[in-house]
């Protein structure tokens, strides 16, 4: 009877988990152990020349690879600064959007369109709008009574990358939003009923209840931003292609160009493959620590 | 009484407060969005340009359809600059591509992750743990790093240039499998043991009970696959060759050539992009959050 | 006698009933719309006019273009004819992804085409591409402007400014009330325009991509003292804001808010309507010294070129096509079009643009005279992408050596990994 049961209870693991693993296994896994492969041969993608094992050159060069180096510097930048700030305006606006007003409903559609507007399109819009003869520095000058100088965003060292900051948590907040929203919508109502009965005002209600309560989302919402976070690429494509010397210049922009318009695959598979091994020790500190604070 | 009226007053400040917060707030949001559209209805290119800047860009002086749909009534309705979007590309198949490829991904993808997830979270066995975090690990290997290989393997399957080279390697996601196995794993036991007395079958609880409990789950996911798919390019540019199986970021690139930048015409192309993702968000955006409520989860 | 006629005859009109059309593809960037036009209705008179051959042809976005031409050329799936921009050419025929096409081309076709046509083809001895047009280079000017600061307006090559002149010039425009920036150098456009439009700066005074030796290394020429001078002088244009590198779009020109234009023949029928009579064509300038490398004078030549792919199983089919879009009559139709100088000299001949006195021959003029192709080698992609990355950092205020150094170092670098590039 139990061996019946577990017999079918195999089956039935089989069947779910079956396709997913056979789909990821082809197009994530196999691909990821063929770059492995990849990484100790000088393969290029049009060549007359037969590709050769190159051993741990490809490795050891990466790591005098300056630019890898910038990249990986500008990545860990990035991923600070816009993590905590896009986690700490998210949850704002989904306590803003939690209250109790009429026509709520349309602010959270209107903070959620530039989510819905894709990376593509919303990189040509902001260039446009970053341009110095641009709407943003019109308006700065407008609201300093024309004492701001006009700045070229994308082609200043300085600002090209707080710029390309500024648009990607526009563009990624929302989404968060709408996370914590559902979060914040989970926790039980008797919570705050109890504690204003025992006085405690709106901050201590947030602290002790609000954000206790939103552990696990918070958990997700940081690690699935950091993740995405050192992945960036597309808007830097667009928008500054690395420059101005470097200061945009990220992981998958040097793979980018190593292995499509350099054409130097086995050179581009060893970056994925150390690229991978730092995130992964990332997320695991980023995971121990969030975990040890759930414990105490 | 004062107090009351003092609660009542503090009430309305709040409320003001919110509204002026929220209000903020949407301008910051939306005002990229509202200047991609009016540029987009300015028939006008020096005009865009001439206005870049100023609050002017804001509201078109003259406003027309000429950037999405050309102009068949100007004199030099040949020319590239006054046909339009329509007119100077097949937007319609791009449009059409783009759709199909993305619903295809998206639905198949809730199917066989949820499925997945469901199998990791409810089942024990032996090798689960590992094969968790087999899948958060997963989740750290960037597209543009395994796209050479892949290329290569799906040319061995002579897949190029087709709707399914650019369907099926997306469906599977570790992302999506580890957001539906965070909430698939928060279900109580007792769900599942008793639909098992019930003598139910697993496939019975997981499309019976698990996923009408998981509309939330299966909203996000499916908007936010959705959305990663719809502006995927590097992909298409590497498998697809002609018109026939190609989507919109692609097409797209038809603007970024040389001499002369039509800034009419890529908001409008960029404004009819944004439609379609907007309409699935509008109709899936109540299920996000308040659906929770009433799931019975909590 | 008869009988045989008879069944050679019986055997044409059953092959040309029942034998189905050789089908060529072919690729091409999607371009400009002229352009485009202008292939699209060549593809369908020459589908037309004959049964044997059908040509398939699709256009692909240009912003990826080469792109996805590589990785069609990975995955072995590329058509039978295609266009490729000029340099790009050589790393495909290195790598044996096209056919010599010595063999299909007569010697009255090959003495007919212009030099700079064949020397960008020309790989190893043997000719890989052909285009039906070739480039102009030089700068367009608003001769109201030029007049109302006094300007000389030069009337050949031999009487181009020298820099002095030049520098006066831009620093007089500077001064008139109309114009912000004196001289567009059409720095909203990207990619391949840096190479083309700003690598001849670098040969004017006297250095260069690559050592044209022997094409191993660009160590001391793009890094050299005359480089070095060339990215500051460069430089200096953008600082004393002769130049704007945000434009918000290609049309300050015309639009009367610059003096001149640095670009290409494309710009010629948009300038045309937009000041007429105004408009005027200025050589290139000396920029650098007489006794350096190139005589201190140079512009680009080179354009987007035919390719028939070594994987292709009709290449006289995909020839004869491509014979056909070389007719002087067809290349005159393009070169009206897009304002290209026809590859042909017999072409030239029947242009109103081109031929001797016409408004645009002093581009055929630089041709002959200063004009630098982009190096013909199979490292050309990872020169052109140094290249672009050394210009955007000297642009945006980088120190011109470590830039040019980086750059340098890198295009050795790749050309090392591949040996050299050998041909066996």
């Amino acid at each position: 009877m139990t061996s019946e049961l577990n017999k079918k209870k195999r089956k039935a693991i089989l069947i779910f988990i079956l396709p997913g693993l056979v789909l990821l296994g082809v197009f994530i896994i196999l691909p990821f152990f063929m770059s492995f492969g990849l990484s100790f041969t000088n393969q290029r993608i049009l060549s007359r020349l037969p590709t050769q094992f190159v051993g741990l050159r490809n490795y050891e060069r990466l790591f005098k690879d300056d630019q890898f180096l910038i990249g990986l510097k500008n990545n860990m930048i990035f991923a600070l600064i816009v993590v905590p700030v896009q986690t700490i305006l998210a949850l704002g606006m989904a306590l803003v959007v939690n209250k109790n007003l009429k026509g709520v409903k349309i602010f959270r559609t209107a903070y959620f369109m530039p989510t819905v507007t894709t990376m593509v399109v919303v990189s040509v819009v902001w260039s446009f709008m970053y341009n110095p003869q641009g709407i943003i520095n019109n308006f700065m000058q407008a609201i300093t009574f024309g004492k701001w100088e006009t700045i070229d965003f994308l082609k200043n060292s300085s600002w090209a990358f707080p710029a390309i900051m500024l648009m990607s948590i526009w563009q990624g907040a929302g989404f968060q939003m709408l996370i914590f929203l559902a979060g914040l919508q989970e926790i039980p109502k008797m919570l705050y009923e109890a504690s204003t009965i025992d006085g405690a005002n709106k901050w201590k209600q947030f602290f002790y209840i609000t954000l206790p309560q939103l552990r696990n989302t918070t958990t997700f919402v940081l690690i699935s931003t950091t993740i995405l976070s050192l992945r960036l690429f597309d808007q830097i494509k667009i928008m500054t292609n690395g420059g101005p010397n470097d200061s945009t210049y990220t992981v998958i922009l040097h793979l980018y160009n190593s292995g499509f318009t350099k054409q130097k695959v086995g050179y581009a598979s060893a970056m994925t493959v150390v690229f991978f091994v730092i995130v992964l020790i990332i997320s695991i500190i980023q995971r121990l620590l969030l975990r040890e604070q759930r414990e105490v | 009484m004062s107090k009351k009226r003092s609660l009542k007053r503090s009430k309305i400040i709040d409320k003001t407060v919110g509204y002026i917060l929220l209000t903020i707030l949407a301008l910051f949001f939306l005002f990229p969005l509202i200047y991609m559209v009016t540029t987009s209805l300015n028939p006008d290119e020096s005009d865009i340009v001439s206005k870049m800047g100023s609050i002017e860009a804001f509201i078109p002086t003259d406003v027309s359809l000429k950037n999405y749909f050309g102009d068949s009534s100007a004199e030099d309705a040949d020319l590239t600059e006054n046909k339009g979007v329509t007119g100077r590309m097949n937007f319609g198949r791009f449009m059409f591509n783009s759709i199909f490829i993305v619903s295809c991904t998206v639905v198949a993808g809730l199917i066989v992750n949820s499925m997945l997830a469901f199998g990791l979270a409810r089942f024990s066995f032996k090798g689960r743990a590992l094969l968790v975090s087999l899948i958060v690990a997963l989740m750290i290997i960037p597209f543009e790093a395994i796209a050479i290989p892949l290329l290569w393997l799906v040319n061995i399957f002579n897949w190029l240039d087709s709707y399914h080279v650019q369907i099926i390697p997306f469906i599977a996601n570790p992302f999506y499998i580890f957001l539906f196995y965070q909430f698939f794993i928060q279900f109580p036991k007792a769900l599942e043991e008793a639909a098992i007395i019930d003598g139910a079958s697993w496939f019975k609880i997981y499309w019976k009970v698990a996923l009408p409990l998981s509309k939330p789950i299966l909203s996000s996911v499916a908007i936010l696959h959705f959305l990663t798919q719809w502006g995927f390019f590097l992909w298409p540019l590497m498998v697809t060759r002609g018109e026939e199986y190609r989507p919109l970021p692609v097409a797209m690139q038809q603007f970024f050539g040389q001499y002369p930048r039509d800034w009419g015409d890529i908001m409008a192309f960029a404004s009819m992009m944004t439609i379609p993702v907007l309409i699935l968000f509008i109709i899936l955006q109540g299920q996000f959050v308040n659906s929770v409520k009433s799931s019975g989860i909590k | 006698m008869k009988k045989v006629l008879f069944t050679v005859v019986l055997l044409i009109a059953f092959s040309m009933v029942f034998a189905a059309a050789v089908e060529i593809d072919m690729w091409f960037h999607s371009g400009r719309g002229a352009e485009r036009n202008v292939i699209q209705d060549q593809v369908k008179r020459f589908n037309e006019m004959q049964d044997l051959i059908h040509v398939n042809a699709v256009v692909l976005p240009e912003g990826s273009y080469n792109e996805q031409v590589q990785a069609a050329a990975y995955a072995n799936d590329l058509p039978d004819l295609l266009d490729l921009d000029g340099p790009y050419m050589t790393n495909y025929a290195w790598a044996g992804f096209l056919r010599p096409l010595n063999d299909y081309m007569s010697e009255e076709l090959k003495s007919d085409l212009l030099p700079s046509i064949i020397k960008q083809g020309t790989y190893k001895d043997k000719i890989y591409a052909l285009g039906t047009f070739d480039s102009g280079l030089a700068i367009w000017g608003n001769k109201k402007y030029l007049e109302e600061i006094g300007a000389r307006i030069p009337a050949s090559v031999e009487d181009a400014w020298t820099r002095e002149e030049f520098m006066q010039i831009l620093a007089d425009l500077k001064g008139l009330p109309e114009i912000d920036y004196p001289i567009d150098m059409m720095f909203s456009d990207v990619g391949e325009w840096y190479p083309y439009g700003f690598s001849p700066i670098f040969q004017a005074f006297g250095a260069d991509l690559i050592n044209r030796e022997d094409f191993m290394s660009a160590d001391g020429v793009l890094n050299g003292p005359e480089a070095v001078e060339a990215g500051e002088w460069f430089q200096s244009l953008i600082e004393d804001e002769y130049v704007n590198i945000s434009p918000p779009n290609d049309a300050a020109l015309l639009e009367g808010k610059a003096g001149l234009a640095w670009t290409g023949h494309w710009y010629y029928n948009s300038a045309k309507d937009a000041l007429g009579e105004d408009l005027v064509l200025i050589p290139m300038p000396k920029l650098g010294s007489p006794d350096s490398l190139y005589g201190g004078q140079a512009t680009g030549s080179g354009s987007w070129c035919w390719g028939i792919t070594s994987t292709s199983g009709h290449p006289y089919a995909a020839w004869t096509f491509l014979r056909f879009i070389l007719r002087p009559e067809e290349i005159v139709k393009m070169s009206n079009a897009n304002g290209a100088v026809p590859s042909r000299k017999s072409a030239s001949m029947l242009s109103e643009l081109y031929k001797e006195g016409g408004p645009l021959s002093l581009y055929v003029d630089q041709a002959s005279l200063i004009s630098v192709e982009r190096p013909v080698t199979p490292a050309y992609p990872i020169i052109s992408l140094e290249f672009i990355k050394a210009i955007q950092d000297i642009s945006n205020g980088g120190d011109v050596k470590d830039s040019l150094d980086n750059a340098v170092e890198e295009i050795d670098w790749d050309i090392e990994d591949n040996s050299g590039y050998p041909m066996d």
